[in-house]
């Protein structure tokens, strides 16, 4: 009897899931299209209709085509991307307030990117990059995001604290920003102004073949965090706990290290540092589908982090407005309140996640 | 005869840390058993190496040198899966997930078993209910972790090693947290296991006593001794003796009990019976005198009159009476 109504009761809850998918996909759905109609030149939804049927005339046809199509393509992969990096390193680092700009791995993608941007480019032209340099650009991001993930992985190998993890992350983000800051100081003029426009991030300005290895990469970090599902979840028990039920800890580490570094990775250099996306969509999922399954949160981050990135995305465009603001700015402005609220929430971080 | 159903043993087995060229043993070579079926404690002071022994043998800890048998075969040629199914292991380390729930946790124990994804099979679901009414958690399926007592997530955590069907089980200190109450209930949980179910329980504990009245077998590690043995052997070879020897703490060899070591200052004689005599003498000890059949200067002569008690002491042609152990235990010790 017990068994019967305890199979009802699941039965219940996923039902319950699934209809909170179910409205998160329309929600995402609504507001990718909302993303394509608004924008910073006022376009009639009649006319984006017509240019979506290529009927109309040319100009509107580009903005449509080559602009906002492409943009709001590549907010959904960015929020993605970003969300599921953060809700990797939370479980790995077993730390609520990991997100990939807080512990310093958007930091050592940035320094891949100054490198090709400010050191070697200053021997070839821009344009010159964008040919060749794609892939260069996304590698040497993925290796600056590599290389700080394995340092923050040691350092939290010697120290269990979370306090003294985060802080460490912070001082190597600053440690990497004195690097970035003394490349830009032997840096000419244009270099430097394409690195800070670099630095405020920005979805717009991705031309198609840039889109396309965004979008390979980041599809292959998806992979890789599917394939990781059951390893996170193990890993939730902790290290030796995950060893004790039977997990390779080593290889999952670089299993997920990896995916983390190409998700994180490859959103940077493209896109610029966006922060604070990438530690608050795992706490929504969390608290929103009340799960710590990582089957459940992995969908969950992606849904969700791709529509808080497409809310982004319109409110920097200001719609009605000729301006338009750095959507890093706005990432945090809608991230840091998320964080206060876990922070306050939890009153001691360094308790459960 | 020993070998028939012996299910893990270790000969000359180094434990400690290496990283790279630099190691550091912590022990002497070590030799023991466990029998399948065995409920086995392990005892010594903190930080001699319980839990660096308890790791080594679960396999999470490379030993330094000799040999561990699992099933008669070499552990280190089992692999992470092949070990998870056949020891399940409970660390002193607390896990702090939120929105995870008794069901998630117990679900995870099946981890060695399932598919890339973890999908739980029917069978899963069948173990994994069992395994949470097994441990008394089935009140609890739907809880989340963190709103768990110490005592009832230790529960939970037995659920999932459970789950994780395994003959042995290595628990470092399950008790440790716990009050006296879910202290008992894991115990008596971990006596079930091996006796019901044939489980071979292997845990660390500081609570000697609860180790020498429940567990088969004791393995008491001393920083340069390893003792292997029934509680009772031990006792009768002088082994606790000398887990003692250098502290305050004095192991009694006739009643299995530990009590302080303290300057006699005194001896006195106890005239009367039954449990007012033993209850009175154990007060005489405490006060620091010692308790003597033969005349000595104070007598006390303990009996119940008209429904009170009452004892009478004599001491150097004084005599007085108190009518409660406390009043003559202050009296003692300001005659000392």
């Amino acid at each position: 009897m017990i068994e019967e109504t305890e199979i009802i009761g699941k039965g219940l809850t996923d039902n319950h899931k699934l209809l909170k998918f179910g409205g998160l996909f329309i929600l995402v759905a609504i507001l990718f299209i909302l993303d394509i109609f608004l924008g910073s030149v006022n376009i009639k939804p009649a006319e984006v209709i017509h240019a979506l049927l290529n009927s109309a005339d040319k100009g509107l046809e580009l903005i449509v085509y080559k602009f906002r199509i492409p943009k709001a393509i590549t907010a959904l992969v960015v929020g993605i991307a970003l969300s599921l990096s953060g809700l990797q390193m939370q479980t790995i680092f077993r730390n609520p307030m990991a997100g990939p700009d807080v512990l310093g791995i958007s930091s050592g993608a940035s320094l891949g990117v100054a490198f090709v941007i400010l050191g070697f480019s200053s021997h070839m032209s821009l344009s010159g990059i964008q040919g060749f340099g794609n892939w260069a650009l996304v590698a040497a991001s993925w290796a600056g995001a590599g290389i700080i993930m394995v340092l923050i992985m040691i350092i939290s190998m010697r120290v269990n604290d979370i306090m003294t993890v985060l802080i460490l992350g912070i001082m190597l983000s600053s440690g990497i920003s004195a690097i970035v800051s003394i490349l830009q100081y032997f840096s000419n003029e244009t270099m430097l102004k394409a690195y800070v426009i670099w630095t405020m991030g920005s979805l717009g300005n991705l031309t198609s073949q840039q889109l396309e290895v965004l979008m390979i990469s980041v599809f292959a970090g998806i992979i890789l965090t599917f394939f990781s599902v059951k390893m996170l979840n193990a890993l939730l028990l902790g290290e030796n706990y995950a060893a004790s039920i039977g997990l390779n800890v080593r290889f999952a580490r670089f299993v997920i290290f990896s995916g983390t570094s190409i998700l994180a990775g490859s959103v940077t250099a493209f896109c610029g540092p966006i922060g604070f996306l990438g530690i608050a969509v795992p706490h929504l999922a969390r608290i929103y589908f009340r799960s710590s399954d990582h089957r459940i949160l992995i969908p969950a981050v992606m849904f969700i982090g791709g529509g808080l990135m497409l809310i982004s995305d319109i409110i920097s465009q200001l719609p009605g407005s000729d301006n338009v603001l750095p959507v890093n700015s706005v990432t945090s402005l809608v991230g840091i309140p998320v964080v206060i609220w876990i922070i306050l929430r939890n009153r001691k971080i360094s308790g459960y996640f | 005869m020993q070998h028939k159903s012996e299910i893990l043993s270790f000969e000359s087995l180094l434990i400690g840390f290496s990283s790279g060229r630099w190691k550091k043993v912590i022990l002497p070579p070590l030799n023991g058993h466990a029998i399948k079926g065995e409920l086995i404690a392990v005892v010594g002071q903190n930080g001699v190496g319980k839990s660096t022994l308890l790791r080594t043998i679960s396999g999470l800890q490379k030993p330094i040198g000799g040999k561990i048998l699992l099933n008669s075969k070499i552990l280190s040629g089992y692999s992470r899966n092949e070990l998870a199914q056949n020891i399940g292991y409970i660390s002193t380390e607390q896990v702090k997930v939120s929105n995870m729930t008794v069901n998630d946790l117990v679900s995870l124990g099946r981890f060695p078993h399932t598919n890339w994804i973890g999908k739980l099979t029917p069978e899963d679901i069948a173990i994994i209910t069992d395994s949470i009414k097994k441990a008394g958690m089935t009140d609890f399926v739907s809880r989340n972790i963190s709103e768990l007592s110490d005592g009832e997530r230790q529960r939970a955590m037995v659920a999932r090693v459970l789950a994780q069907d395994t003959d042995l089980l290595i628990m470092d200190e399950p008790t440790a947290f716990l009050d006296i109450k879910s202290k008992y209930e894991i115990i008596h949980l971990l006596h079930e296991l091996s006796r019901e179910r044939g489980k071979t329980v292997i845990f660390s504990t500081h609570d000697l006593n609860v180790a020498m009245s429940e567990s088969d077998k004791i393995w008491l590690i001393l920083e340069n001794l390893f003792f292997e043995g029934a509680p009772e052997d031990l006792i009768l070879e002088g082994a606790f003796d000398k887990l003692f020897s250098n502290s305050l703490v004095k192991f009694n060899n006739k009643d299995g009990n530990f009590t302080f070591r303290t300057l006699i200052s005194g001896k006195v004689k106890v005239n009367g019976q039954g449990n007012m005599r033993i209850w009175t003498e154990k007060a005489i000890n405490r006060a620091g005198f010692s308790v003597s059949g033969q005349y000595s200067d104070i007598e006390i002569d303990v009996f119940s009159y008209a429904g009170k008690n009452i004892w009478k002491v004599t001491a150097r042609n004084t005599s007085k009476e108190f009518y409660k152990l406390y009043d003559l235990v202050n009296w003692l010790v300001s005659s000392r």
